[in-house]
């Protein structure tokens, strides 16, 4: 419960960040992904469930505030934040900077991703356009890394339950 | 043992999150969203919405002077407030540009309504879009102030697209910048008209104009308001940047360079009314005397 109630707090903290600070901040017009970002940092953190589950909570909060087919961002997420659990479990020599270039390919997979369910749903989606906010959407992530990656942890650790996580 | 069935269930896990995930596309889809996912996605913009007019304004002081400015009712008590409001403004804003600035937006928003007829509600923008892939800002106000869904906006220097979404406080806008957003336009010289789309970051995409319309780069082009359309007529667009003749010579596109500058819209006009062309006073245009 208390790892739900500070998840969501999360969550809807970089939706609001997203749609008004970095808004205004943008790298070469394009925002960087902040629930992207949360969902790839908490399965590198907890694993592919809890990366699943935090990706579909996430994705569909996005999906909501958008005038797009609901459920492409939390389909999108839950595929993202289940693949980033398991490629952890493969990483044998963790080094500081794996988060920073985990984040910054799975952001440009997961917006591709999304770009195309997007399209086949009908939303007018330029190739151009959608390769270039994938890559440049990761990048932007990547940069960010430093600074929430502690933060998020800090959330975590505090809202772990002592038993063993089981859905 | 322990590891395997963890495995597993992580496994189910997922796939009824992805089985979830393809429910609500498919409902929302066949355009189904009521019931549950209606008050869930409102009971979320609330919140959000209350969360970015609060950042919104630690980060633009200068925004909390217009909540004082909630709603116009009829052209002469709103003529009667806006002045009343442009001049206690103006008193303050002596040494403030930024203010200022927010004056002339607000002055020139004031002229649009007043030779268009336009009857509405003024809102800040609190917000823009979650995504990359739409155009859209979030506004201070909702249906408690009297917005429905499709309502036209405008800003002091044309047309900013329509309403899309709304809850009691806040309302969700659609740029006519998103490649969603068809306004029918009407070329100012000609006459003839055709569909504006948005082109995303881009210029405007004006096609269906026949291939022998003359089109002036420069040239202003207006919203056509057919008759039941969207929006109300003659609000400015933008201006011809670049004519293309596609197809050998079977089409013609056309860019338009909006009139609004996007990136430093603050404040908007939800239009709730707007008085036919035949009673109000035509715009002064310089069309010549036949």
């Amino acid at each position: 419960m208390r790892r739900a109630l500070s998840w969501s707090a999360v969550v809807i903290t970089a939706l609001v960040l997203q749609s008004t600070v970095f808004a205004q901040i943008t790298l070469i017009g394009v925002k960087p992904e902040l629930v992207y970002l949360v969902t790839i940092v908490l399965a590198l953190l907890e694993g592919p469930s809890a990366g699943a589950v935090a990706g579909f909570g996430g994705g569909m909060a996005q999906d909501f505030l958008l005038n797009q087919p609901k459920g492409i961002t939390a389909l999108t997420l839950t595929l993202v934040g289940y693949a980033v659990g398991m490629i952890r479990q493969y990483v044998v020599t963790p080094s500081p900077l794996l988060p920073v270039f985990v984040v910054a390919g799975a952001t440009a997979v997961g917006v591709l991703f999304y770009g195309a369910v997007a399209f086949l749903l009908g939303v007018e989606i330029g190739g151009g356009y959608l390769t270039r906010a994938a890559l440049l959407s990761g990048l932007y992530n990547a940069i960010l890394t430093p600074v929430f990656y502690p933060i998020i942890r800090r959330v975590a650790e505090s809202s772990r339950t002592k038993k063993v996580f089981r859905w | 043992m322990a590891l395997s069935r963890r495995v597993r269930s992580t496994r189910l896990l997922v796939i009824s999150l992805v089985m979830a995930s393809l429910l609500v596309i498919t409902v929302d889809y066949r355009g189904g969203t009521s019931g549950p996912f209606e008050v869930a996605g409102r009971a979320l913009q609330t919140v959000v919405g209350t969360l970015q007019s609060g950042v919104s304004r630690v980060l633009q002081p200068i925004g909390s002077f217009f909540s004082g400015l909630v709603h116009i009712g009829s052209l002469q008590a709103q003529n009667h407030r806006l002045q009343q409001e442009i001049q206690d403004l103006r008193e303050k804003a002596q040494h403030d540009t930024s203010l200022r600035r927010l004056i002339d937006e607000f002055n020139s928003l004031y002229k649009l309504q007043q030779t268009y007829g336009l009857q509405g509600v003024a809102a800040t923008v609190i917000g823009q879009s979650v995504n990359n892939f739409q155009w859209s800002v979030t506004i201070n106000r909702g249906s408690g102030d009297g917005i429905k869904q499709d309502m036209p906006v405008v800003s002091g220097d044309g047309l900013v697209g329509h309403v899309v979404s709304v809850t009691s406080n806040t309302s969700i806008v659609l740029l006519v910048l998103d490649p969603d957003s068809f306004v029918d336009g009407r070329l100012s010289s000609s006459g003839v008209t055709g569909g504006v789309q948005g082109e995303r970051n881009k210029d405007l995409q004006m096609s269906l104009v026949p291939p022998d319309t003359k089109v002036f780069p420069g040239e202003q082009v207006v919203t056509s308001g057919y008759q039941s359309g969207l929006y109300p007529p003659e609000i400015p667009i933008g201006s011809v940047s670049h004519v293309y003749i596609q197809d050998g010579g079977l089409n013609k596109l056309i860019t338009i360079r909006p009139a609004v500058d996007f990136s430093a819209l603050e404040i908007v006009l939800v239009v709730t009314g707007y008085l036919a062309p035949t009673t109000r006073t035509p715009p002064p245009s310089p069309t010549p005397s036949p």
